[in-house]
């Protein structure tokens, strides 16, 4: 039943997100698309933080790396993404390899490693700034398809395209970081984020399961990365490996629930509307910054009156509701 | 087997399913606009954002279009407003939410990032999109069909600048012999020294560029770019910038009594800006740019600035607003040829635009197969008594350009 109840419950939102785009149209379809864009990244982030505590406050560095390689292999190259994206993955993996080692290497930990992972991002935004070979400042712009090129091959085109892309990157990461947190991986990340010293004295390797999931979430958020800069055409190092982007991904898995499967996911068809509504309110009122100072209200009510995430509240809601002792337990560990 | 009455009957109801036909016939087919719904057009600016301040001054040209030039449509036109938060990929969103709001035309979307994503959004909807400011010459290069820009891609404007500063040495008959270029390390930094290093010796600049100094957008101290610049010696500071870079720039040459023969930003925004001439005051005086600007010397011109300075007598009319202002004008042009609130006949009326009244400077406002309007000028300004004023080319010029400049401590 604890197995069966979630699987049923994705099969259900697969199913009704699969035929949205018969009743829904361009505007809410690319809404949607942004959501399932944060519930990957957030996922991603949230492997790292959520459940095996290690602070990245630099994932924009994945991101950036993926959307590049793929952009860069794809406008110069004529490289298909089928090829760009899986190679981004990896580069996006490597890279958090050598942040990890060297972070975890030298016991980098807690803010310190997230100073790390800074340090890295800001160095790459920096180098992208002033290297000519990836456009530097100016961006790198992917050409539209011609009439002969095949959408599907070169992954370009419509919203309902890159809708379809995101919510299948979507389910895809959620899954595999179900299989994952419900494995033995997610047993030793959660011993780790407990404590690690402990984990460690039953015989964890503690550090190479720190850098594997960081690898992980790694290649997760380069391959959103990929099929972001594929959607907007253009690239520049400040969008794509700048601090906001950063925090921009970590504020869904945070607000939704950090450390549950569903939190990150709860958390991004909060935060994204909230912003849509934000700016709408500011731009009808036709006060400049009012958007920003609503989006920041409203996340605020919710950190201060739900500190532990939307999802775990209603998780526990729920539960108070059913038996004292029955919770949603497996897949949502 | 019809009887008479049956005849009756449906002859009755004939008529009146005819007669109600005759009634509904106006409203049959006809466009939205028609039905007394007002076209929509949508306009995507930076309102937020680190791109505010420029996406307000749009939006003013915008705002003031509609208020005097919607009549001119011959239909009722409602404007729709979505700000990107200065974040480029916003864009899209922006765009696929005015389109479901109902818009038939965009204006948008300022930055280059923003308006390739909003672009995307308009060609999948076979929407048409004004492009009223963003240099990229990707912009026109990506192949959509759908998209029209009227302002001058980075390598346009560079041309126009380098013209109007060869026009400059020839009218006063002081020729500097170097020049040190000074750029923001941003997409339109880049494009526009890139654009020089391509053009400079290709259109034969007696100058010799001595180096290129860049630095960061968000840069908060340019003491050592500025100490750099002035090492060099050379007669000419060449400084492409934003506004607050413009001013920084400014203060640290007045700081370090760092005095060339003149400076000249080739196709740059920022010294223009009201920002920058309340923050310099008498420093600020005699600085050059070459950019694409309006004609002082129109009628039209003078009656669109008189209008501005009444609505917003705080303000100043300057590009951003001007081409904001021109991207109306266009709009309403060609609703009044194509009068429909369709898209594809907006499309079409946009691809034969012929306008040659208009405020900004430049030949007849026309888009190419590419939707580039290739027409567009470029002035010299220069900041007298913390004014912008054209001083070329000859023939709209209103002020005498002031060269070399007067040193800082002097004035």
């Amino acid at each position: 039943m604890t197995r069966t109840l979630p699987l049923a419950a994705s099969a259900a939102a697969l199913l009704v997100f699969g035929f949205a785009p018969l009743a829904l149209s361009p505007y809410w379809l690319s809404l949607l698309t942004i959501i399932f864009f944060y519930v990957c990244v957030g996922q991603a982030w949230n492997l790292m933080m959520g459940y095996t505590g290690i602070l990245s406050l630099g994932n924009s560095l994945f991101l950036g790396l993926g959307g590049y390689v793929t952009a860069v292999l794809a406008s110069r190259y004529g490289v298909v993404p089928w090829i760009g994206l899986p190679l981004g993955a990896l580069v996006g993996a490597a890279m958090g390899v050598v942040i990890a080692w060297l972070g975890f290497r030298f016991s980098v930990r807690g803010v310190y490693f997230a100073l790390l992972t800074i340090a890295f991002a800001e160095f790459f935004r920096l180098l992208f700034d002033n290297w000519d070979y990836v456009g530097g400042a100016g961006g790198v712009f992917l050409p539209s398809l011609g009439p002969d090129e095949s959408i599907l091959l070169h992954l370009r085109g419509s919203g309902l395209l890159f809708y379809y892309a995101f919510l299948v990157l979507a389910a895809a990461v959620t899954a595999i970081s179900a299989l994952l947190v419900n494995g033995r991986h997610g047993f030793f990340w959660r011993a780790i984020r407990e404590d690690e010293e402990a984990a460690r004295a039953l015989g964890v390797r503690a550090r190479s399961m720190k850098i594997l999931v960081v690898a992980i979430s790694g290649a997760m958020t380069a391959v959103a990365g990929g099929l972001f800069g594929l959607m907007n055409g253009s690239l520049f190092p400040d969008s794509m490996l700048g601090m906001g982007m950063s925090i921009e991904i970590i504020i869904a898995p945070i607000i939704g629930g950090l450390g549950t499967l569903v939190g990150p996911i709860v958390g991004a068809f909060f935060v994204v509307p909230v912003t849509e509504i934000a700016n709408d309110v500011g731009q009808h009122v036709g006060i400049f910054g009012l958007n920003t100072f609503v989006y920041g209200v409203m996340v605020f009510l919710v950190i201060v009156f739900l500190p532990e995430g939307i999802w775990p509240r209603l998780r526990r809601l729920a539960t108070r509701r059913q038996r004292p002792d029955e919770t949603d337990g497996g897949s949502d560990a | 087997m019809t009887t008479k009455h049956e005849w009756d009957i449906s002859r009755r109801r004939l008529l009146q399913a005819a007669g109600a036909a005759a009634l509904s016939a106006p409203f049959i087919g006809r466009p939205v606009w028609a039905q007394g719904k007002p076209v929509k057009i949508g306009v995507i600016l930076p309102t937020s954002g680190v791109l505010a301040a420029p996406g307000q001054a749009s939006l003013r040209g915008v705002e003031l279009g509609a208020k005097l030039l919607s009549e001119k449509a011959g239909m009722p036109v409602e404007f729709v407003y979505a700000d990107t938060e200065s974040v480029p990929e916003n864009g899209r969103v922006a765009a696929e939410r005015l389109i479901q709001d109902g818009c038939t035309l965009l204006i948008g979307a300022w930055d280059t990032g923003a308006t390739i994503s909003a672009a995307q959004a308009a060609e999948q909807a076979k929407v048409p999109i004004l492009v009223n400011i963003a240099s990229a010459p990707q912009i026109t290069e990506q192949g959509f069909t759908q998209l029209f820009r009227n302002f001058p891609p980075a390598t346009t404007l560079v041309y126009n600048a380098v013209a109007r500063i060869k026009d400059l040495f020839a009218h006063t008959g002081v020729q500097p012999k170097t020049a040190v270029l000074l750029h923001v390390n941003d997409t339109f930094g880049k494009g526009v020294t890139g654009g020089i290093n391509a053009l400079w010796d290709k259109l034969d600049v007696p100058i010799e560029i001595v180096d290129q100094i860049s630095y960061d957008l968000r840069a908060r101290d340019l003491s050592v770019e500025v100490a750099k610049a002035k090492a060099t010696g050379a007669d000419l500071l060449m400084p492409v910038t934003r506004v607050n870079d413009a001013i920084l720039i400014v203060r640290e040459m007045v700081r370090q009594n760092y005095n060339p023969m003149g400076i000249i930003g080739p196709g740059s925004p920022g010294p223009y800006e009201k920002a920058f001439t309340d923050a310099t005051g008498k420093y600020g005086d005699q600085y050059m740019v070459s950019v694409p600007w309006y004609d002082p010397t129109r009628d039209l011109t003078k009656q669109t600035i008189a209008s501005f300075n009444k609505e917003y007598p705080n303000e100043r009319f300057e590009l951003n607003v001007g081409f904001s202002y021109e991207a109306v004008e266009i709009a309403v042009d060609a609703l009044s040829r194509a009068q429909s609130g369709e898209p594809a006949a907006i499309h079409d009326a946009l691809k034969t635009t012929d306008l040659k009244d208009h405020v900004m400077y430049g030949g007849p406002i026309v888009f190419n197969e590419k939707g580039q309007n290739p027409n567009i000028g470029g002035v010299m300004l220069q900041n007298q008594d913390s004014e912008p004023l054209v001083i070329g080319p000859q023939e709209i010029a209103v002020a005498e350009p002031i060269f070399p400049m007067t040193p800082f401590q002097d004035r």
